[in-house]
Order: C-alpha cells, then structure tokens, then sequence
C-alpha cells in the first residue's frame, strides 16, 4: 500500500510499492486481457442469438419496406452466417479490443476524475515536506486545527472539527512467528467518528450496510480497542465479528493490539483495510513508554513523532487553502519536519507522477497499438472472405449492382459485427465491472462511465471500417470478365 | 424486316499478358437477330466467353462497336453498363452462381431489386419466373437443398425475371447430365419461341448446339462457320 511507512526502500532509495503497483497494472492488464478472451468467448452464444434476433427484425422490415437497403442489409446477415468460424474470430477480436479500450479509457476518465481541481469544498491534504511515505509527530494535529481555528470566517471548515482528519497507518501480524499475506492486518487509524464524514466511498452505502457502520462507529467511539475490518479480510483470515485478535506491529514494533472486531466493511468498500480509533494507537504508544520493560530509559517509542502519516481537512473555497498553505508554509508553525499542503486531487497527481509513463503509453502507444494491431486482424478475416467471395460479388456485378453496393455488403457485414462486439463489449464492462465499485487505494471506487455504452460500438465500428475497406475496395474493383475467365 | 437485337462491327479484344499482347477477338463483324436462338461453339481460347461477355457488356472491346437494341454499349462507362445489363440482359451460368445464403426466391428477386418495382410488382415477377421454370413450389430453398438441374432453372428464372430482350448463357448445360440438359435447353427454346428473347450460347456440345437455330464457329478469335437455322427448332 502507498504510503505505509516501512523500512525496506530500495538501494536507489525509491519505494518498492511503487515497483508493486507497476507490476500490479501490468499484471491487471494482462489479466484483463485474458478475461476479455474468457467473456468474448462465453458470450458467443448470446452474440449469435442477437445477431439472429435482429437479422429476424430486418427481414420483417424488408419484407414490409421491400426498401433496396434493407434487402442489401438483411444479405449483410446472411453473409456473417456464411462463415460462423470467422464471424466467431472477428467478434472475439473486437469485443476483446474494445472491452480492454473501454477499460483503458474508464482508468483514465477516473484518474481525470480525481485529479481534477474543485472549486468549493475540496480536500486538502498536508503531508511531511519531503519523505515519501510522510511521518509527522502528533503535535502537527493540534497545531494544524490551532491553524485552521485561525483562518478568517468563511474560510474555515464548514462542520469543523468533523472535516479534519489525520491518519495513521499500522501493519501487523495476528502470527509473528510467522507472517504471511493471509495474518496481516493493514490499519488506518482514525477518530472513528470521521469515517462517516471523511472517508471516500462510504457515502455510497445504503439500508442496513449505514446502519451497521454507524453502529460500528459508535461502538469504536465506546471501546478503543474495537476493529472494523473489511468483509474480504474476514473471510481470507477466517475470522468472525465478535471474535478478538492480538495483533503485533510490524511498522511499530513491538507494540502488541488487543482487538476486538465490531463490525465489517462491504465488499468493495476499502477491501483488505480495517479502521481503528487512533486514539487506541496513541494510548499503546504512550503505555509502551511507560510501562514497555524492554524500555529502561524511558524514552519514547521510535515511532512516537512519526505516527501521523497524512492530515486532511475539509476546506470551503479556494482562498482558504491559500491562506492555510501559507500558515502551513511558515516554519513558525511548522518546523520539525516542516509539512507541505496540496489539494488532495493535486497530490493524487503528485502520487500518479511516478506512473506518468506508463499511463502516457497506456493512452498514446497501447491503444492506438491496440488499434491498429486489430485493424489488420479484421482486415485480414475480410480479405479471406472477399476472397472466398470474388465470384459471388463479380455475379452481383452481372446482375447490375453498381460497385458502390459491392463496397457496402463487404464494408457493412464488419460493421455489424463491430457494432455488436462493440456494444456486447461495453455493455458487460458497465454492468459487471462498474457494477464491482473496486476501491482503488484511497481514490475511491473504480467506476465505468456511461459514455462508453457509445464509445464502444462506435470504436467497433471504425476499427471494423478500418480494416474492412481495402478488402472492400478490393470487392469493389472486381473485374467481372476476369473472374469468370478464370473459372472457365 | 427488322434490325437485328445485336450488331457487332469489327470487333478486336486484345489483352496484355506481360510484354505479350494476346489478340482474343480479330476483326469480328457478327448480327443477331430479334428472337434468335445462336449457338457459339469452337475450341478452348477461341474467344466464345470473351465474346460473350462484350455482347453482354461485362467487359470493353479494345477496337469496334457492339450495339444492342437502340444502345451501343461499347462506348458505356462501368456504372452505365451495369444499369443497362440489369433491364436489358439476363445471364444464364455454367455453375449457376446462386448465392447460398438466399432462397432460390431471394436470389430470382436480386436484379429486380435494381429496378423502381413495388414489392408487390416484385413478388408477381419472381412467381412467374419461378411457375415458368416449374420451381414454384421450391422457393424458399436454399441453392444446396436443390439439385444441380433445379439451381440452373432457378438461374434461368433469374435471368429472365426482369423481362430482358436478350438472355447470353455460358455453357449451361455443361455441369448437368442428359435428362436435366434436356430440360433446360427445352426451357431455352420456349423462352426464344414464346416469349420472344434472343438467346446467345456459348457452349461446347454439338447436342445443344443442334437445338439452336444458328451456330456460330469461332477459331483463333475469327468467324469460321455459320450454320444455317435449324428448322425443327421452329415448331417448340
């Protein structure tokens, strides 16, 4: 996770997690390749259905228009049955191409989405100056509220002290000796009461998830020592609410939590995260102060000054983040370490900065890549039926269609199934995988926008016209005399 | 008298193969009368199917003139020709040339698609043709669900479905046996003796030959022979 502070950096001194989100994309990527195959191919079936169904809808409208496109439309139908195999492979393709650039553009429209600047009541986000992941003492809180108490009416928090925030993240183990993936525990500590007014995606909940988490919340605010886990976490660690977990800290160690789980997180919703209440943090980190018996000279815990990881607040316009970055700016408040503010879309893309290259290849070398790789594979299962097909279309020509017919069977037949694909494609990308709400970090949940129940059968049907149009072209140049020259 | 439906005036094809001009047709001077039945025979390379394919205006000659009716088609452009075959032209195959994926009634109704009929006018065109060729009863079938003799007379219902003066048929009878040769040269005749079309054969067999009323001997691209009418043909 980005921003847990750990010790193992790399020599060059980057954060390994930014290498395991990297791998993480590519792996995302290829798995999604894979999938796209999986449902083009579990979807053929429905796909031959509806082409079925609306071929039986242009015939009945060329039956009753008797209208010269729709009869030429209906022979588009026939034609895409000439062949399943083919059609099959074309229809895989594209819904593969345009599933997998339907997800490529929804990542982009999201990172757009949280990157893009508010102009009202935006968060900000304040952070250590300049280590990655930031640590700051627990005095920077207060300091921080004393700032934000300063500010002028009209530009302090709207709901006070409800809008500020500070987080602390904590790893540990439920087994020391031996730690896996499936014994840990990744924490956000929180004042529990600002997981209902703070917290991204939350707001989304509905009916009895609400009113399980505002009882979850009230039962932290009770006891402490209370654990809110994600449902996923639950079941990978095979625990129950109303069981108690000892958890030892791996990022602060030697700290052992007594828990005790109240509640659980929808799927979805902050998968793999639990929330604590801080204030169970602080209260260990003083105790081990106190009372640690390794501890002889009584000095704090090393990570006592480091505990608060990022600070949020709630801010009402513009002007009050000027005025709040300059408090936060002067090294009167702030001294040690001095702190640095941004609004949290600027500092989602000061985060993104580091996958700046990948998501420029995403958008300006893999999909146009995508594109053209698919434009030849239609082009190429085009060709193969043109060719298959010559006699067919030089008889057309006999008859007294005009080439421009011939170009339009040819170039209209890849167009269907492009539309098709198109729609199949994206229709199954919204529905399942935007139905998901896959929380991404703390940007909220993953969404698949709208718009792309358009784009993706336009995209199927350009690429379709794209690769379809020499091999028409081809069609369409037929030389009659020639063709049947060579069959005598 | 009348004029003659077709006149060709030396006629030349050529074709370039390479550096290599190939002459297909030399000087080619050739009348077909209205409601003729012509045979075109000689051997392989002779220039029948070239010729053929001028009269019908599927390709252009390098020199001379060909004019069919009141039109003379050797100086028509490619969508010209095209608009001029679908009214004026029918077109029998060796091989048929059905298109699979449509009803034996889909491919009939193909060229009258090209033509400003009602539906109703359409439906009415294609029976006929289809009564007329004894098919009525087979049009919903596809091309594979018929026999070899049964896609030829559907060709021949496409052919003469939108009434065309001429009808040009290459080989016909060449992918059929005896009996269904038999039937479709029978169903040539009728279409010169009843209902008036000039028919142009190209074809091989003497047999179907002798059932036309003229035969024409090509060899080396040149008229050799022209056999007089045959009389019996004139009492179908």
């Amino acid at each position: 996770m980005y921003g847990l502070p750990i010790d193992g950096m790399t020599p060059t001194g980057l954060d390994p997690s930014m290498f395991l989100l990297s791998g993480y994309l590519l792996g995302l990527l290829g798995g999604l390749n894979l999938l796209a195959i999986g449902l083009g191919v579990v979807t053929l079936p429905v796909f031959f259905v509806v082409l079925f169904s609306v071929e039986q809808v242009a015939r009945v409208a060329s039956n009753v228009t008797g209208w010269f496109p729709a009869k030429l439309v209906l022979y588009m139908f026939r034609g895409l049955r000439r062949s399943p195999l083919r059609t099959s492979l074309t229809y895989i393709a594209l819904f593969v191409l345009t599933l997998v650039l339907s997800m490529i553009y929804s990542v982009l429209v999201f990172i757009g989405r949280v990157t893009t600047e508010k102009e009202a009541d935006f968060k900000a986000i304040a952070t250590h100056k300049t280590i990655i992941p930031s640590q700051m003492p627990r005095a920077h809180y207060e300091e921080f509220k004393r700032q934000l108490a300063k500010l002028p009416d009209g530009m302090r928090p709207k709901n006070g002290d409800a809008d500020i925030m500070a987080w602390s993240f904590f790893l540990g183990t439920t087994d020391p000796i031996s730690k896996r993936p499936d014994n840990n525990v990744f924490a956000f500590c929180i004042e529990p009461k600002k997981i209902l007014t703070m917290m991204d995606g939350l707001d989304e909940l509905t009916g009895k998830e609400k009113t399980d988490l505002d009882a979850a919340v009230a039962e932290m605010e009770r006891d402490p020592q209370a654990i809110v886990m994600s449902r996923m976490r639950l079941k990978k660690m095979n625990l129950q609410i109303g069981q108690t977990i000892k958890v030892t800290g791996l990022n602060y160690a030697d700290l052992v939590f007594d828990l005790r789980i109240i509640g659980e997180l929808p799927d979805g919703k902050y998968d793999n995260i639990s929330f604590i209440n801080s204030a169970y943090l602080f209260r260990q980190l003083d105790a081990w102060k106190l009372n640690n018996p390794k501890n002889r000279t009584s000095a704090p815990h090393p990570m006592d000054d480091k505990c608060i990881n990022l600070l949020w607040v709630r801010l009402p316009n513009k002007a009050a983040f000027e005025q709040l970055a300059a408090a936060v700016n002067d090294t009167g408040n702030f001294s040690n370490p001095q702190i640095k503010i941004e609004t949290a879309s600027s500092g989602f893309g000061t985060f993104l900065e580091a996958f700046k290259d990948i998501l420029w290849g995403m958008k300006y070398l893999m999909a146009p890549a995508m594109v053209a790789i698919m434009c030849l594979v239609i082009a190429n299962a085009i060709s193969i039926g043109v060719r298959e097909r010559r006699t067919e279309m030089a008889v057309l020509k006999v008859l007294g269609f005009q080439p421009r017919h011939v170009l339009f069977l040819v170039v209209g037949e890849a167009v269907l199934v492009g539309l098709m694909a198109g729609f199949m494609s994206t229709l199954i990308a919204f529905k399942m995988i935007g139905n998901l709400k896959l929380q991404i970090a703390f940007f909220g949940a993953f969404f698949v926008p709208a718009e792309v129940l358009l784009y993706g059968p336009l995209l199927g049907a350009f690429v379709s016209v794209a690769g379809s149009v020499l091999p028409a072209m081809n069609a369409k140049n037929v030389k009659v005399a020639e063709v049947f020259a060579k069959v005598a | 008298m009348p004029p003659p439906l077709v006149q060709v005036r030396d006629l030349h094809k050529s074709f370039t193969r390479g550096t290599e001009r190939i002459d297909v047709l030399r000087d080619l001077t050739l009348d077909v009368g209205r409601a003729e039945f012509l045979a075109l025979m000689g051997p392989s390379g002779s220039g029948k199917t070239t010729l053929l394919n001028l009269i019908a205006g599927l390709d252009q000659p390098t020199e001379g003139s060909i004019t069919v009716g009141e039109n003379v088609i050797s100086g028509m452009s490619e969508s010209e020709l095209a608009r001029w075959r679908t009214r004026h032209v029918g077109f029998i195959f060796q091989f048929y040339y059905l298109l699979p994926v449509l009803t034996a009634y889909e491919n009939v109704e193909l060229p009258l698609l090209l033509l400003p009929l009602t539906k109703e006018q359409r439906k009415k065109q294609v029976t006929t043709a289809l009564d007329l060729v004894g098919l009525s009863q087979r049009m919903d079938h596809r091309p594979g669900q018929l026999s070899g003799g049964q896609q030829q007379r559907v060709g021949i219902a496409r052919a003469m479905v939108t009434d065309p003066e001429l009808i040009v048929a290459d080989e016909p009878t060449g992918d059929l046996d005896t009996k269904s040769a038999d039937e479709i040269l029978k169903l040539m005749e009728i279409l010169r003796a009843q209902l008036g079309k000039t028919i142009i054969m190209v074809t091989h067999d003497p047999k179907a030959a002798d059932r036309a009323q003229r035969t024409l001997h090509l060899e080396k691209g040149r008229l050799e022979r022209d056999t007089a009418w045959q009389a019996s043909v004139g009492s179908v």
